[in-house]
C-alpha cells in the first residue's frame, strides 16, 4: 500500500508515541501533514537548532496583518513529530490542508458581507455555518478520541488512549487502523443522519486529497499521511478526482505570508481560548516526557516547586500523594490516576486543602511557564510590518534627526494629523518612545507638537510591542487591557481611559470603564475614590468620547458619588494633620467636579454628606472647609453658618481647633469676612478673647490662611480691622486706603511700574 | 426513644444503612460496614439497584466526599475544614456512621480540652484503692475507637492547646497509645482512624504544628455552589426546622428564601448575581446555616407576631442582625450595598424600605 493514513489526536503524547513507532517501522519516503501549505518556505526552519517548541506557525496578510492564523506546536504534538523525523532523515515533508490563503479570503469576503449589510440595514441571517453546529458536534470534530474517551467515561483523552492503547505493548501498527475504523463509524452515523458536513470542511479534505495525489504523481512511492483523527476515513476512501477538482475551482486568494513565533504554553492551554488547545500543557509535556511512572514523578516535581516556593513538601507528604491519588483511581475504577485525581490529591494532602498554593501548581505544573524560540533568520513579524505601512501611508518616516510636528487634530478635509495623533499615542502606550508629546495646550484643545526621534534601540521596543499584538492598534488596546488588570489604582485607571480615549482605542475603552466599576465597588479608601472622580467627569464633559463611551461612564459616576457620599463622614473623621490636608485638597476637587456634573440627584446627595462633615466631624479643617461649601453653594443660610462659626469659635474649643476651623473655612478666599458683618464680628471676637499665649499658637496657622487670599482681599481686611469700631459699608467703599489698595492693580494694567506690582502682591 | 430532642445518625437513617449493606457486593476494607463507594452513595444519596433511594446528606460535590473516604481508607486521618455552617460536623457525624455504625466516639474541643480527655483519665478512687491497674484506667472515646477499630471524631481541633493537639502524633503514625504507668499499650485495630473538624476562621487560635498537619489530609468544605444547591438547603433544613419547632406560620415562599440567598451570595462572593455589579463583603462568614436561621427567624416573627405569611419585614431585622456583625464597617458595606442593589432590583422595593427602616 504506497499510502498509509494515520489518524492522531492533535497535541496529543500517546498519538505521538505510537506515530513516531509506525513512521520508523514503516520508513516512508515522503511525509505528508495537515498544516497550512502556504508555509512551505518556512517549513525547514523547524529543524534548526535553535529552533525549540512551544512556537506557532504564523500565516497572515502582509497588507492587513490584523488577518492571520496561528498554527502552535508543542514538543509532543504528532504533527511536529512527524516533521521532525522527515527533516532528520532527509525525507519530504509537505503540509496538506485548504491553503490559508483561500481561507483568509473567504474569511474577509464574508466580514466584508456582513459589513455591507449592516450598513445596508439588512437583518443579518443567521451566520456562518460554524456557529450553527450543535457545540457537541463541535466538540466531536476538534477531538473525536476525547469526546469518545468521555463517552466512555474517561475526564482526558490522554488516560484513555493510554489506558486502550498504550497498554498493548504489541502490535501498534494496529492502533492506527482501529483509530480509522472508530472515525469511519462516527462519520458514517453522521453521514446517515443526513447532516451535510460544512463546505469548509469538504473543502479543506478535498484539498488534502488533491495534495496527495500531487505527491503520488511525484513519483513517491511509500507515503505517510499525518492528520487528524476526524479527517482520516475521507483521505482513504478516495473520491474522483473531478469532484474534488470542482470543489476546489474559482476559490478566492489572497497574499498570504508565513513566519515562526515564539509560542507560550499558556497560550496553548484552552483557558486563554485557543479553540484546539488543551486543557493542560504541562501535563501532556511530562506525560510524553515520562511515559513510565509519570503519577510519582508528577507529584515529586509538585513537592520540588512548593518547596521552591518556601511551602512544607517533604518527601512523606508525596508518598502520601501518591497513595490518596491511586486510592482515589481505584475507587473511581480507573487503572491509573489522571490529572483529576492527582489535583484533587494535591490539594488536600500539600496544600491543606488552600486553593492558593494550587494556583502554582497549576500555572508551572499543569500548564507550564515555556516559552519556545526561533531561529534568527525567521521572517520579520507582522506588528513590525504593520508599522512600517502605517509609517508609510501617514508619510512619518523614522528619521535619526529630532524634528517638530504640528498637528491639528480639527483639520477635517483628511484625518491625516488625526490619525497620525493617534499613530504616535498608540506607540507611546506601547512604550515604544518615537515621538515625545510637547507642551500640550489641555483637553479642549486641538492642537498636538511632537517632536519624532528614531532611535535604533527602538527596534528592541517594536519587538517588545510585537507580542501584544499583530497590528499597532491591536497590540495597544491589549497592552491596555493587560495594564488594567494590574492596575489597582483607579487614579492611575482613569488616567488609562484618558489615554485610551486619546489613541482612540475604542475596543478597549469599554472595558477600561468595566474594570474602573468593580475597582471603585471594591475600594473602600474614599479618598481614593474622590481622587478619580474629577478626571472621570473631565471625560465626560470635555473628552472627545463618543456618545456610548459617555452612557458607559455615567452609572460608574453616579455609584463613585453614591459611594463617596455614604463613606465621607466616617472617612473625614479622626484624621491626622498631613491626611486631613490631603482630604481638603479633595473635598474642594470633589466639590468642583460635582457642581460640573450638575445633576440634581448627586448634588443633593453631596450636600447632604457635606452637611453631616459641617454637623458632626472631629477634624476641624473639613469641618470648617464643609461649613464653607454649604454656604458658598447657598445650601446654608448665612445665619445657619454664622451659628456654625459660633459654635466652632466658641469659648469651650481649644484654640488650635478653633484656629483649624477658621482655616478650613476662609482657605482661599475671605471676601466674605468684608462683607458679611457677623462672621466678620464672630471672628473679630474670637481674636480678640484668646489669651496671649495661644494667640502666639495661632499665628502661624493665621498666617497661612490668610497668605492664602488675593492680596487686595487681605488689604481690605485689614482695614476692616483696623477700623474695628464698625464702620458701615458705605463709608469704607469711599476710604482713601480703598483707593490706594486699587493703585497697585492700575499700574499693572497700565504697565507704569512693573516691579512694584510684583512686590505687591507677593 | 422518640423522645429524644435529636437522635444519633446511625438511627435515624438506619433503614437506609441496612439497605446499602445488603445491596453492597463491593469489597469492604477491614472493619468497615460499607465499602467505599456504599459510603459516598450514603452521603451523596441516590438510587441502588433494586430501586431504593437512598436521601442526600450532603447536597454538593460527590468528588468532596470520594477524597474524604479514600483518605479514610488510607491510614492518614481526616481533617473537614470550613467556615462556620458548611456541615463539617454533619458530614463527619454520618461518615462516622456510615463507616463505623457509631457516631459517638466523639471528642469536643475546648480551650479547657487536656490531654486526659483524648487518651485516658484515672478513676481515682480505684486507684488509691487497688493501686495503678488496667480496671483503674478511664478510657476516653478515642483509646474505645483504637480497641473496636471504629471512626473517632474529633471536634474543632484547632481549640484544643497546642499541647494537648501534639498527643495525637504518636496515636496517628504508630496507630498506637502508650500507657506507660502500667507499661503496657493500646494498638489500634484495623479499621480505627480519626475524622477531626476545624473552622477556617479559627485557624489562628492554635495553628496545628506542621508535624500533626502531615498526619491529616485536609478536605476543604465550600459554600454551596450554585444558587439552586443553596436554596434547597435552606428549604429542606427550614422545613423541618418549623416542623420540629411547631411554628404557627405558613411555609416560607421560595421567593423569600431565594432573595435571602441571594443577598447571602452576593455579599458573600462580592459581586452581583448578574456578574454586572461588584459589592464589599462584610467581616461575617454569612453561610447557609445563618440564611437558614434567618428565614426561620422570620417564620417565627410572622407567626407570632404577624399573620402568618412571611413578608420582607419579618425577614428584615435578623437579615440586617446576620449582614451587620462589626457596627461601624460591616454597616457601611451593608447601607451601600442596599443603595446600589437592593433598591435597584424590581420588587424589591419592599425589602429596601423594610432594612433601611431598620438600619437607619
Amino acid at each position: 500500500m504506497p499510502i498509509t493514513v494515520f489518524g492522531i489526536r492533535h497535541h496529543g503524547p500517546g498519538s505521538s508515541r505510537s506515530l513516531v513507532a509506525a513512521l520508523e517501522n514503516l520508513k516512508p519516503d515522503a511525509i505528508l501533514v495537515e498544516g497550512p501549505p502556504d508555509g512551505a518556505d518556512v517549513l525547514a526552519l523547524a529543524g534548526k537548532e535553535k529552533m525549540h517548541p512551544p512556537v506557532a506557525m504564523l500565516i497572515y496578510r502582509p497588507e492587513e496583518p490584523g488577518q492571520a492564523v496561528f498554527y502552535p506546536f508543542t514538543i509532543f504534538s504528532p504533527e511536529w513529530q512527524a516533521v521532525q523525523y522527515g527533516l532528520r532523515n532527509q525525507i519530504p515533508v509537505r503540509f496538506m490542508d485548504l491553503p490559508q490563503a483561500v481561507q483568509l479570503a473567504q474569511r474577509a469576503a464574508l466580514a466584508e458581507e456582513m459589513a455591507r449589510k449592516l450598513e445596508a440595514g439588512e437583518e443579518l441571517e443567521a451566520p456562518a455555518v460554524e456557529e450553527k453546529t450543535e457545540p457537541e458536534e463541535v466538540e466531536v470534530q476538534q477531538d473525536p478520541l476525547g469526546y469518545l474517551a468521555r463517552a466512555a467515561g474517561f475526564e482526558d483523552g490522554e488516560r484513555w488512549w493510554e489506558y486502550l492503547v498504550e497498554g498493548r505493548k504489541e502490535n501498534r501498527a494496529g492502533i492506527f487502523e482501529a483509530v480509522l475504523e472508530m472515525m469511519t463509524a462516527l462519520r458514517e452515523e453522521r453521514d446517515a443522519s443526513g447532516e451535510v458536513p460544512p463546505l469548509v470542511e469538504q473543502q479543506r479534505e478535498a484539498s488534502m486529497r488533491q495534495i496527495i495525489r500531487d505527491a503520488e504523481k511525484d513519483g513517491f512511492e511509500n507515503i505517510a499521511v499525518v492528520c487528524g483523527a476526524w479527517h482520516a476515513p475521507a483521505l482513504v476512501k478516495m473520491p474522483a478526482k473531478k469532484a474534488d477538482a470542482d470543489l476546489l475551482k474559482g476559490l478566492p486568494k489572497v497574499k498570504v505570508a508565513a513566519t515562526w513565533i515564539p509560542w507560550t504554553n499558556d497560550r496553548l492551554a484552552t483557558s486563554s481560548g485557543y479553540g484546539a488547545g488543551v486543557r493542560s500543557p504541562g501535563w501532556y509535556a511530562h506525560l510524553w516526557e515520562n511515559p513510565e511512572d509519570a503519577v510519582v514523578q508528577w507529584m515529586a516535581r509538585a513537592a520540588r516547586l512548593l518547596r521552591e516556593e518556601d511551602l512544607e513538601a517533604s518527601a512523606a507528604h508525596v508518598i502520601e500523594a501518591v497513595r490518596l491519588a491511586e486510592t482515589l483511581a481505584m475507587m473511581r475504577g480507573r487503572p491509573m490516576p489522571g490529572l483529576d485525581e492527582l489535583n484533587e490529591a494535591s490539594r488536600s494532602v500539600f496544600c491543606y486543602g488552600s486553593d492558593l498554593p494550587m494556583r502554582i501548581i497549576a500555572r508551572r505544573l499543569v500548564v507550564g511557564e515555556v516559552l519556545g524560540t526561533v531561529p534568527d533568520e525567521t521572517p520579520l513579524m507582522p506588528f513590525h510590518q504593520d508599522l512600517q505601512r502605517l509609517q508609510n501611508a501617514l508619510r512619518l518616516k523614522p528619521e535619526a534627526t529630532a524634528r517638530t510636528l504640528e498637528l491639528d487634530l480639527r483639520n477635517s478635509k483628511n484625518s491625516l494629523d488625526l490619525d497620525r495623533s493617534h499613530l504616535l499615542h498608540r506607540l507611546t502606550l506601547l512604550e515604544i518612545p518615537w515621538g515625545r508629546l510637547g507642551s500640550t495646550y489641555g483637553k479642549g484643545t486641538f492642537r498636538e507638537v511632537w517632536t519624532l526621534e528614531w532611535k535604533p534601540e527602538l527596534a528592541v521596543a517594536v519587538m517588545e510591542a510585537a507580542r501584544w499584538g499583530n497590528t499597532v492598534e491591536d497590540a495597544a488596546v491589549q497592552w491596555a487591557r493587560a495594564e488594567a488588570k494590574q492596575t489597582h489604582s483607579l487614579a492611575a485607571l482613569t488616567e488609562l481611559i484618558d489615554l485610551a480615549i486619546l489613541a482612540d482605542l475604542d475596543a478597549v475603552t469599554g472595558d477600561l470603564v468595566t474594570r474602573l466599576q468593580s475597582l471603585s465597588a471594591l475600594s473602600s479608601d474614599v479618598s481614593e475614590l474622590m481622587s478619580s472622580l474629577p478626571g472621570l467627569v473631565g471625560v465626560m464633559r470635555y473628552g472627545n468620547v463618543r456618545k456610548s463611551e459617555v452612557e458607559q461612564i455615567g452609572p460608574v459616576v453616579d455609584g463613585l458619588v453614591t459611594r463617596i457620599c455614604v463613606g465621607l463622614a466616617p472617612a473625614c473623621s479622626g484624621l491626622a494633620d498631613e491626611a486631613a490636608r490631603d482630604m481638603f485638597t479633595q473635598l474642594n476637587n470633589t466639590d468642583k467636579a460635582i457642581r460640573l456634573l450638575a445633576m440634581d440627584e448627586h448634588t443633593s446627595e453631596w450636600t447632604g454628606a457635606i452637611r453631616k462633615v459641617a454637623e458632626n466631624c472631629n477634624t476641624p479643617l473639613l469641618q470648617g472647609r464643609a461649613a464653607r461649601i454649604l454656604l458658598d453653594n447657598k445650601d446654608d443660610q448665612p445665619e445657619d453658618t454664622a451659628r456654625r462659626m459660633g459654635l466652632a469659635l466658641s469659648r469651650g474649643t481649644l484654640p488650635e481647633v478653633a484656629g483649624a476651623w477658621v482655616e478650613g473655612f476662609l482657605h482661599g478666599s475671605g471676601l466674605l469676612l468684608v462683607y458679611d458683618e457677623t462672621l466678620w464680628g464672630l471672628i473679630n471676637g474670637w481674636l480678640a478673647g484668646v489669651t496671649d499665649e495661644a494667640f502666639i499658637q495661632l499665628l502661624p496657622l493665621l498666617r497661612r490662611t490668610f497668605s492664602t487670599f488675593p492680596a487686595g482681599e487681605r488689604k481690605q481686611i485689614s482695614l476692616r480691622f483696623s477700623h474695628h469700631s464698625g464702620a458701615t459699608q458705605t463709608e469704607e467703599i469711599y476710604d482713601s486706603g480703598q483707593v490706594e489698595q486699587m493703585l497697585p492693580l492700575l499700574e499693572k494694567l497700565l504697565g507704569l511700574n512693573d516691579e512694584k506690582s510684583v512686590s505687591d502682591g507677593q | 426513644m422518640s423522645a429524644v430532642l435529636r437522635q444519633h445518625a446511625e438511627q435515624e437513617y438506619a433503614h437506609e444503612l441496612a439497605e446499602l449493606s445488603q445491596q453492597d457486593k463491593r469489597q469492604r476494607p477491614a472493619n468497615w460496614k460499607l465499602s467505599p463507594w456504599a459510603v459516598v452513595t450514603y452521603l451523596v444519596g441516590g438510587k441502588l439497584d433494586n430501586g431504593f433511594e437512598v436521601t442526600p446528606k450532603y447536597i454538593g460535590s460527590r468528588r468532596l466526599m470520594e477524597i474524604a473516604v479514600a483518605t479514610l481508607a488510607t491510614d492518614r486521618a481526616l481533617l473537614l475544614l470550613g467556615v462556620p455552617g458548611t456541615a463539617k460536623s454533619w458530614v463527619s457525624e454520618h461518615l462516622a456512621a456510615a463507616i463505623s455504625g457509631d457516631s459517638t466516639m466523639l471528642v469536643q474541643g475546648t480551650a479547657g480540652t487536656g490531654e486526659e480527655s483524648i487518651r485516658y483519665g484515672w478513676n481515682y478512687a480505684r486507684l488509691l484503692a487497688e493501686g495503678p491497674s488496667m480496671q483503674a484506667l478511664v478510657a476516653t472515646p478515642v483509646m474505645r475507637a483504637m480497641q473496636d477499630g471504629k471512626i473517632a471524631r474529633l471536634e474543632e481541633l484547632t481549640r484544643i492547646p497546642a499541647d494537648v493537639q501534639d498527643t495525637l502524633i504518636t496515636l496517628l503514625s504508630e496507630k498506637t497509645m502508650p500507657v506507660p504507668e502500667l507499661n503496657t499499650e493500646v494498638q489500634a485495630v484495623k479499621g480505627f482512624n480519626m475524622i477531626a473538624t476545624a473552622n477556617d476562621r479559627d485557624r489562628g487560635v492554635n495553628e496545628l504544628s506542621s508535624a500533626l498537619k502531615r498526619r491529616f489530609n485536609t478536605v476543604v468544605l465550600p459554600l454551596p455552589d450554585t444558587i439552586e444547591d443553596e436554596v434547597d438547603i435552606v428549604k429542606r433544613r427550614v422545613d423541618s426546622l418549623g416542623k420540629a419547632l411547631e411554628i404557627p406560620a405558613e411555609k416560607p415562599p421560595l421567593e423569600e428564601i431565594r432573595r435571602v440567598v441571594t443577598i447571602f451570595r452576593e455579599l458573600r462572593s462580592g459581586t452581583t448575581v448578574d456578574g454586572k455589579t461588584k459589592v464589599k463583603s462584610p467581616s461575617g462568614t454569612l453561610s447557609s446555616a445563618e440564611a437558614i436561621s434567618v428565614v426561620s427567624n422570620g417564620l417565627v416573627m410572622a407567626g407570632h407576631f404577624g399573620d402568618g405569611n412571611l413578608h420582607a419585614n419579618d425577614i428584615a431585622a435578623s437579615l440586617v442582625g446576620a449582614v451587620v456583625k462589626d457596627p461601624v464597617q460591616d454597616r457601611l458595606i451593608w447601607l451601600e450595598y442596599l443603595e446600589t442593589v437592593v433598591k435597584e432590583r424590581d420588587g424589591w422595593k419592599d425589602l429596601y424600605r423594610a432594612c433601611r427602616e431598620i438600619s437607619e
